[in-house]
């Protein structure tokens, strides 16, 4: 019988699809009875994504176009002296 | 091929024709990841940038030899690595990989037979969308990124937000999967702490 320690460890293997499926059951059996560690692996789920959500977010907002004519620049100045 | 891989080959062409569009597109996904995994590994977020910066015009110089061995991003960030690494090497420094941290909020939320002290309770108010939506979850989200070690920030960003295979996270920063999995479970597990504060 896994421990509340024991299902925290392999938490994110079970939200990632690590674990076999006998170690599946065990984590299943133990979140059926523990109503904590049930809501830590709800918490877990949601911090990954949540996390993932920041990126896109974060791919979503524009660009600094300064940044990227400076890129631009250094770029065509670095082909020159090469050339 | 499937579509990712599709869609990657059209980037790449769009990017061997020079096609502007196309490397903001690259750029917006990927550079501010790279600023922050980058400082990481340099503890200084000017360096960080500058090497970034050079990055990127490595990219763009080099997109024609880019071979599709690897991701186009797998490719960006080693690239981003060794001039990491060379410039600290320069500097008689090494790339900070540390794996510290340990104290990652469950040292003593466990009782002497591993059952929770405190019980976790749900979180109701936080969804993605929530996240999304206000501006300072979001800078909490990330300044709570920047908190973690190098190690595990690292493989957080690569693995957990730009989606990359866990055999390419593996080989940029040259870990183990078991490895892996445990910095990734690390971060999960700090940010969890930062979210909670959220509640
Ligand atoms: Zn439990």
């Amino acid at each position: 019988m896994l421990s509340c320690k024991d299902v925290t460890e392999r938490a994110s293997d079970l939200i990632d699809g690590n674990l076999s499926a006998w170690d599946v059951l065990q984590m299943r059996l133990h979140l059926a009875m523990c109503k904590g560690c049930d809501a830590f692996i709800g918490q877990l789920r949601m911090t990954r994504d949540v996390t993932r959500s920041v990126a896109e977010a974060e791919t979503r907002q524009s660009a600094d176009a300064a940044d990227i004519e400076a890129i631009l620049c250094q770029l065509h100045e670095s082909k020159q002296g090469d050339g | 091929m499937s579509t990712n891989t599709q869609d990657e080959h059209r980037l790449v062409e769009r990017l061997v024709a020079g096609d502007r569009a196309a490397f903001e597109q690259l750029y917006r996904k990927n550079n501010a990841a790279m600023v922050r995994m980058c400082t990481g590994f340099v503890r200084n977020h000017a360096t960080a940038e500058e090497l970034v910066q050079e990055t990127w015009i490595a990219v763009l110089k080099n997109i024609g030899s880019f071979e599709g061995r690897s991701s186009l991003a797998g490719w960006i960030y080693t690239i981003l690595l060794n001039k990491a690494r060379s410039r600290l090497k320069r500097d008689g420094r090494q790339v900070s990989f540390d794996e510290s941290g340990e104290d990652n909020g469950l040292q003593a939320a466990f009782d002497g037979r591993g059952r929770w002290k405190d019980i976790p309770e749900l979180w109701e108010e936080l969804t993605p969308e929530r996240v999304v939506a206000g501006r300072s979850v979001l800078e909490h989200v990330n300044a709570a990124i920047e908190a973690l070690p190098s190690a595990q920030r690292a493989v957080l960003i690569l693995r957990g937000q730009q989606g990359m295979d866990a055999a390419e996270v593996c080989a940029i920063l040259n870990i183990n999967e078991g490895n892996m999995r445990v910095l990734l479970h690390r971060a999960r597990l700090a940010l969890r702490i930062a979210l909670d504060r959220l509640q």
